[in-house]
């Protein structure tokens, strides 16, 4: 009992928990074995026309996506020479390494999912992690070759955010109910938000950089007898399916 | 002959049958599913205190849930003062439970998981980081003693044939 208020309430036990995982790693590692082995089965035995209409696929998206990225330069640099005009410090280019999932929570009461980097990667704790659509949540705890992430739609997790559109400020939190969506807390029902609203991060707290995607609004309820509207958010990044993610680093 | 002091073997596999329950506990399941896990470590602790009361109690049940807390990212020394409970109560019980039948034996799985459930969530709602929407997770007292019996038959036929006394 006195370990568990030491854990709870201080840090001496981070320590015991980081060595103590060195054993325990191994059998995270054994029960995502089947998918490891069922993936890499998988990719071996593609077919031939398969892969070439992928190939032709990934071609043109990426042929798509590079016409874009010409535009975004252009953009950045713009946006850099605002903010130097405003005299404003911004960071626009993060640097990211690639880290695949491993492993969820045994309980069913939360959204936390493991990762195979760790401090070993130098992965630090309140890190953000994204996948390729958008914000998926943040690491709560580092193992030497793994670490625990908290997803943006687990009950005890807030994230500020901010309306694309008009630039509205709100804190979108999970809920008990369900873990697969987002509520904005305390919205006045004179706010601006309206279904299919995009949520990006607003940058506050200092925790997640600015402007990358949360989630769309997909419903706003007004009810006279409560004090605040209800606004439901779907998140954008895919946080049951995505299997590679992406650590930001500051 | 010198008299054999050392009366304990296969210790090997009674840490195996933990190692693999912990497995279980931790390997991917759908989500809808998630809730009904059996607490496979329980289970496999209670087993050994009934069969071995002599050799396996609280000090093992700590250690095992130690290394569950460890595994699951959970609050350090949750699932070891849950899991010694358990053993604890398996302690007091084991000539009885013995003796039962398999039904009787299944409702007194419900209860000891139960008590470890609950203890467990008391614990975190004490620490204000139970996030379960209702008793639900109750539900896992429930599989656990279902699934009981075959887990019982399983480690009893493991035991006779690596003869683990």
């Amino acid at each position: 009992m006195i370990m568990m208020l030491a854990d709870s309430r201080f840090s001496y036990l981070s320590q015991v928990r980081f060595y103590a995982s060195y054993l325990v790693t191994p059998l995270h590692w054994l029960a995502d074995s089947p998918r490891t082995i069922s993936d890499s089965v998988n990719t071996n035995l593609q077919s031939r026309s398969y892969l070439i209409a992928e190939n032709q696929r990934l071609k043109q998206q990426l042929l798509q996506q590079q016409f874009e990225l010409q535009k975004l330069e252009h953009l950045k640099a713009e946006n850099i020479r605002l903010n130097d005009l405003l005299n404003a410090s911004s960071i626009v280019d993060e640097r990211v390494v690639q880290a695949q999932l491993t492993g969820e929570s045994p309980d069913p009461f939360t959204k936390r999912v493991l990762i195979n980097k760790g401090s070993m990667h130098d992965v630090y704790i309140g890190q953000p992690v994204i996948d390729a659509f958008g914000l998926m949540g943040q690491i709560v705890d580092v193992e030497p070759y793994a670490s625990w992430v908290l997803l943006i739609t687990d009950p005890q997790h807030s994230t500020p955010v901010q309306i694309n559109r008009n630039g509205n400020r709100a804190i979108a939190s999970g809920t008990q109910d369900s873990l697969q969506r987002l509520v904005l807390n305390n919205i006045s029902d004179t706010f601006d938000v309206v279904e299919g609203d995009v949520l990006v991060t607003s940058g506050f707290g200092g925790r997640f950089p600015a402007g990358y995607p949360v989630g769309v609004v997909s419903s706003v309820v007004h009810d006279p007898g409560e004090p605040f509207a209800s606004v439901t958010v779907e998140p954008t990044a895919q946080l049951e399916r995505s299997r590679n993610v992406l650590l930001l680093f500051k | 002959m010198a008299p054999k002091f050392n009366k304990h073997h296969g210790g090997w596999i009674i840490l195996g049958t933990l190692v693999l329950a912990a497995l279980f506990t931790v390997l991917p399941l759908p989500e809808w599913l998630e809730a009904y896990r059996p607490e496979w470590v329980a289970l496999v602790v209670i087993y050994w205190v009934m069969a071995l009361p002599d050799r396996i109690g609280l000090f093992t049940a700590w250690i095992m849930g130690f290394f569950m807390d460890v595994l699951e990212g959970s609050l350090l020394g949750l699932n070891a003062l849950a899991l010694a409970l358990v053993a604890y109560l398996a302690l007091s019980l084991y000539q009885r439970m013995r003796m039962f039948t398999a039904i009787q034996q299944s409702s007194t799985i419900l209860i000891l998981v139960g008590i470890h459930q609950l203890l467990s969530f008391w614990v975190l709602t004490a620490n204000s980081q139970n996030t379960a929407p209702n008793l639900i997770f109750m539900i896992s007292a429930l599989s656990s003693a279902i699934v009981w019996p075959f887990v019982f038959l399983g480690l009893r036929y493991i035991r006779r044939t690596f003869k683990v006394v």
